[in-house]
């Protein structure tokens, strides 16, 4: 069952006004909640990061006896001895892990499973099933075919387009898969995809070359936002913005605000924010607080956003 | 230049199977014989039709000026280079060494001049380096440091296995290098410059060292500029001139002037040059209870304007220390200096330069020029430092050059040559160049002639003489006694890091030096 | 010396001349950078356009100027691995800067003239605390380097919380010129790092400095017991890294606008793999500038030249890379092995 970001955050926020509100209410039981997630080392992950210090910043005001610990980790390996640590020596009753990769860190998630904790994984799963109690995550898939969907729509199904592939991982692959498969049978070219890693500096780099490699871009695929702004900075430099359409992802502030004044070069994004680890959070915090039901999988929407619905979608404090 | 092959398992076999000097039953036939060897370096004819033998049972001198190709001869024999034509023979039949490998597995050893030696490693590790002794594939550190011991309480030595080499003063390096090549149980033994970097007591215990490897059966070739020595040790002589051999003959039948005239070719004025006397006796440099901590302790002395002061004393005696410390180049304090009547605290090494001082290493390789350089920017790199402008001005530096090379009649290559290139004594002189670029008044001369030849060194003390003369003040740090007597008006003599004595005129005679040396003697200045 | 024994002098005449011979094996990067650019001319036919080469050129203009420094730092015997982490600091701390002033000053040059100089004011004391901290406190460069590059990092990461720094658009507009602008149809940065590598070349070989530089590097003690102050040439050429790291982020800054956590990663290892591949010794004691530029080029034409084609998986990307700097280095076997 697909449940739109707005409503996970309106339950999320509506639950969170309810605690608030009436913050006498005796707790289930105290509890120590693990949060294991990448850290900041690209624009996502630095939204992601703010986010979760936002809402655990909140939660510990509304419940005195909810501990948070939270972890960062910039390499699998890092973060697979950061679970560790969580497991053993913190000694948590819940983990929220965003895993690095899904396979190194399947094992030590069913240790943890093993001892009796909590686990709710958000936006990528682990290498088997039915390990945690509650999944959180995007849609990659969606992702991959809303990007075709968007490029079949303005460039009426024939044109050349040329795509920016991200950081290597399963993401990566299950987005591009589902954007491939999305084009069959339409007359639109990929010219070629080559890596700018999410990056913007590569993304202007990338940009720059094929601009020199192919005299006809109808389209540009970033991949996401952060390697979007890279590759208009080069569009702009080559004089080469008319009839140029370029598409990110991920829903940066900057690129939405964009959208809603109506930029020619960028009038739409797709939504894969990093707020979907609020949820998460609240959600297993609420099961321990409050004793409400958590569990399942929350798979959230990745719609398109363009200029009617961008407001919805902007926050313009958060670092993304 | 050290050896970059480590032997192959195949070498290691090898070699394990060569005899031992004791197994040789071949007495009295040759061991080794060069066959009209010809070397040559590009254009460069370094070795001419280089014909001698050497027997088991026979130490043999090679002797020669500097560049004469004492140690291009070592280095063929010792499979480090190739003739450029003509054979070797080892045991009467034709061989070629690719490398000094080869070269071990017929039982030749070359000791370098140079060391080869690794500094973090220990002693043990170093002797069996690329040799070692493994026990169930794993380093056999017990059979390593009990061999090592054995082959340097053989040469007399207390130097324990275990230490770093780092920790371990010059000399000692040499009778590890020593020890070393007899781990490798040669038959014939290569020395370039042994007793170099060696004071009596150990060149004493090593000469007897060779003659237990002499009645054993080994051979040896040996090179050195210490003529006495030469006479003390060798059978046989070979003097080489301009990469020819002059002379081979037993050595009884050479004097050791007859020696040093084949060497030069011509007959030999006296060695050192008359003294010039003392100008006057105003204080040049004074110190008092200078302290360098772990070498020196309380030493104090005046250098007087024009004198040539000699510093003798044992190997370790804390005399490149002392004035080290004088310099700024290690830490040290003391109660009271004064430089040209003016009392002022220790100087840096660049005050002590810019008021005139000027220390001239003993370690030219480690200490005193940049051996992958050109011969031009170690020349003006003192002066340069001192007073040069921002701008390097190139025509004045070639200038510069040439005027030194003329000077001093340095030989190199070319003018763009690595300093490493040259031999030890054209380094020696561009060392010396160097430093009397920045014109000091006052000279210490630290071991200025080690490993260098008889014209040179009576260029050299001719030098020291001249700047005397000029009214410069001169240090001589010597462990050659003849040296020392010969060049100074005064010697002082340091034993453990104190000055103990000090002679002039009647009393300084190699006698009384040793007496205080040794610590028969002590008369410790009271100033 | 007149009346000692006459030793004939058997030396030349002096030539100032080099012999070719001796410097042959280190044209080596030359060639590979002249084969490089035949190759990106035979694959795509707009490589070897004007409009290609100076995006080439001006991309490369960052590490390149980065890498005059780097050739300094280890020509001395020294390492530099904060450079990296240092430029996104400084990117960050300057549009912060400036974002600030603009509130008085405005957003004209007056307001980017003061951020530049900012930069150059903390290009300078990120300099001096490496070279104090190698120096004074003798700890490996290596490790002290590993440390601020790690600090350095962290903080413009705390600074920016995990996301971008951005320039004020006004400023923004303002300061564009600096890496999109052209004089005579160059780019100002290209143009910036001719003049620095003009310089860098003149200050290494032909000054006091360099020379010393050089002595420090080849041997520490020689150089110690010939009066030079080996500390303070040490701690020069750290602070000189510091100001090429601060000129190359303020010619980067105007860009994207922003500094981000992706800036400057990586930055400092393509800097020394540059400095290497262009014959400047390692270990100390020799390095030449103009093969550091060769060596920037070489690394960005082979990033150039895998984007304009589509014939290897851009995974293999970084096998290729690692390939070419291996072989741009063998063929300066000749001088390495002496």
């Amino acid at each position: 069952m697909l449940a739109s970001v707005r409503s996970i955050l309106g339950i999320g926020a509506m639950a969170l006004a309810v605690v608030t509100a009436s913050s006498s209410i005796a707790l289930a039981e105290k509890a120590k909640i693990g949060i294991s997630i990448p850290a900041a080392t690209h624009g996502w992950t630095g939204g992601l990061n703010y986010h979760t210090k936002r809402t655990v910043d909140a939660l510990k005001k509304a419940y005195p006896d909810l501990e948070f610990v939270i972890t960062t980790a910039d390499s699998a390996t890092k973060q697979v001895n950061d679970i560790e640590d969580l497991v053993a020596v913190q000694k948590i009753n819940a983990l929220v892990i965003l895993p690095f990769e899904s396979d190194p860190l399947t094992e030590p998630v069913k240790e943890a499973k093993k001892q009796g904790i909590f686990v709710t994984t958000v936006d990528r799963g682990l290498s088997e099933e039915g390990v945690e109690d509650l999944y959180v995550g995007g849609n990659n898939p969606e992702y991959g075919r809303i990007a075709a969907e968007y490029f079949k729509t303005k460039l009426k199904g024939k044109g050349k387009i040329v795509v920016m592939r991200g950081i290597p991982t399963a993401i990566d692959n299950i987005r591009i898969d589902a954007f491939k498969k999305a084009l069959e049978g339409t007359s639109i070219q990929v010219l070629d995809m080559q890596y700018a890693n999410w990056n913007p500096d590569k993304g202007f780099e990338v940009m720059q070359d094929y601009l020199q490699r192919f005299p006809q871009i109808d389209g540009v695929w970033a991949g996401d936002d952060d390697a979007a702004l890279g590759a208009i900075e080069a569009i702009n430099q080559a004089g080469r913005d008319k009839g140029m359409i370029v598409l990110g992802g991920s829903g940066m502030n900057k690129v939405i605000k964009r959208i809603m004044d109506g930029d020619k070069l960028v009038d739409a994004d797709i939504f894969y924010p990093p707020t979907l680890i609020i949820p998460a959070i609240g959600a297993t915090a609420l099961k321990f607080a409050t004793g409400a039901p958590a569990g399942g999988r929350w798979v959230l929407g990745s719609p398109l956003i363009t200029k009617e619905n961008a407001e919805q979608y902007y926050f313009p404090e958060a670092p993304y | 230049m050290c050896p970059t092959t480590i032997p192959s398992r195949i070498g290691r076999t090898l070699s394990t199977l060569a005899q031992s000097p004791a197994q040789v039953e071949r007495q009295g036939m040759t061991l080794l014989r060069t066959n009209s060897i010809r070397k040559s370096f590009g254009p460069v004819e370094v070795l001419k039709e280089i014909d001698f033998a050497v027997s088991p049972g026979e130490v043999t001198a090679l002797v020669g000026e500097n560049g004469a190709g004492k140690s291009t001869l070592m280095k063929i024999i010792a499979g480090y280079e190739q003739p450029s034509s003509g054979h070797l023979l080892v045991d009467g039949s034709d061989i070629f060494f690719e490398t000094n490998v080869d070269a071990e597995a017929s039982g030749i050893v070359l000791v370098h001049q140079e060391f080869c030696l690794i500094p973090h490693l220990t002693v043990a590790e170093n002797i069996f380096l690329g040799y070692e002794p493994t026990r169930r594939r794993a380093l056999d550190y017990a059979a390593m440091e009990q061999r090592a011991a054995l082959l340097l309480e053989e040469l007399g030595s207390t130097i324990h296995p275990r230490m770093l080499l780092s920790k371990l003063a010059v000399s000692d390096w040499q009778m590890i290098e020593i020890a070393k090549a007899l781990s490798r149980r040669p038959r014939l033994l290569i020395m370039d410059e042994p007793t170099a970097v060696l004071g009596h007591h150990e060149t004493d215990r090593l000469f007897e060292r060779v003659d237990r490897f002499r009645q054993d059966g080994g051979a040896v070739i040996f090179t050195s500029h210490k003529l006495d020595e030469v006479k003390r040790l060798a059978d046989q002589t070979a003097i080489l001139r301009d990469g020819r051999i002059v002379t081979v003959a037993p050595t009884g039948s050479l004097t050791e002037d007859e020696m040093a005239s084949l060497m030069v070719g011509r007959p030999l004025s006296d060695l050192y040059p008359p003294k010039h006397p003392k100008p006057d006796q105003t204080s040049v440099l004074s110190v008092r209870e200078l302290e360098v901590p772990g070498y020196v302790e309380r030493a104090s002395f005046d250098l007087r304007k024009g004198e040539i002061l000699g510093f003798s004393g044992l190997v370790g005696s804390g005399r490149t220390e002392l004035f080290e410390g004088l310099f700024g180049l290690r830490p040290a304090r003391c109660k009271s200096f004064a430089y040209q009547g003016k009392g002022r605290p220790l100087p840096t090494p660049r005050e002590a330069y810019q008021m005139g001082m000027a220390y001239l290493t003993e370690d030219r390789k480690g200490r005193g020029l940049l051996f992958e350089k050109s011969l031009g920017e170690n020349l003006t790199l003192l002066k340069g430092a001192l007073t040069g402008g921002t701008v390097i001005d190139i025509k004045a530096e070639r200038a510069e050059l040439d005027h030194a090379i003329t000077t001093y009649e340095i030989r190199a290559p070319r003018p763009s040559a690595r300093v490493g290139t040259l031999s030890g004594g054209n380094q020696q002189k561009l060392l010396i160049a160097k430093t009397l670029l920045a014109a000091p008044d006052v000279i210490v001369f630290d071991e200025p002639t080690r490993g260098i030849d008889i014209g040179t060194k009576q260029q050299i003390y001719r030098l020291i003489q001249s700047l005397a003369a000029a009214g410069k003040t001169c240090v001589v740090i010597s462990s050659e006694m003849q040296e020392i007597i010969g060049l100074s008006h005064r010697v002082m003599i340091m034993r453990q890091g104190r000055i103990v004595g000090e002679v002039a005129g009647d009393t300084m005679t190699e006698d009384e030096i040793v007496r205080y040396a040794v610590g028969l003697k002590e008369a410790p200045i009271h100033v | 010396m007149s009346d000692t024994i006459a030793v004939p002098n058997k030396l030349p005449a002096t030539s100032g001349r080099y012999r070719i011979s001796d410097h042959l094996t280190s044209f080596g990067p030359l060639i590979a950078l002249v084969a490089l650019l035949i190759i990106g001319g035979l694959i795509n036919e707009s490589f070897l356009s004007s409009a290609n080469i100076s995006n080439v050129l001006t991309r490369s203009a960052l590490i390149g100027i980065i890498a005059i420094g780097t050739t300094f730092v280890i020509t001395a015997g020294g390492l530099d691995l904060s450079v990296g982490a240092m430029s996104a600091l400084v990117a960050g701390l300057m549009i912060m800067f400036m974002n600030a002033v603009a509130a008085t000053l405005g957003t004209g040059w007056l307001t980017v003239l003061v951020g530049i100089l900012f930069a150059l004011l903390l290009g300078t004391m990120a300099g001096l605390v490496n070279g104090l901290l190698i120096t004074r406190w003798r700890i490996e460069a290596f490790i002290v380097t590993l440390g601020t590059m790690g600090i350095f990092r962290s903080l413009l990461t705390y600074l920016s919380n995990g996301g971008a720094i951005s320039l004020e658009s006004g400023l923004r507009s303002t300061a564009r010129p600096i890496y999109y602008g052209t004089l005579l149809g160059i780019a100002y940065p290209i143009l910036a790092l001719a003049i620095l590598a003009i310089i860098g070349e003149f200050v290494l070989w032909r000054t006091r400095f360099g020379r010393h530089c050089a002595a420090i590097g080849s041997n520490a003690a020689v150089a110690k017991y010939s009066a030079i102050n080996v500390n303070r040439v040490r701690i020069a050429t750290y602070i000189l890294q510091g100001l090429c790291v601060a000129v190359a982020t303020l010619i980067y800054v105007p860009r994207l606008g922003a500094a981000t956590p992706s800036t400057g990663v990586l930055w400092e290892l393509e800097a020394i793999a540059a400095v290497i591949i262009g014959g400047t010794v390692l270990s100390g004691g020799y390095g030449r500038i103009w093969g550091t530029i060769v060596g920037v080029l070489i690394l960005g034409l082979i990033q150039n030249i895998l984007n304009l084609t589509s014939w290897f998986s851009p995974h293999l990307n970084g096998s290729i890379q690692g390939a070419i700097i291996i072989l741009a280095v063998l063929m300066q076997k000749g001088r390495a092995a002496r």
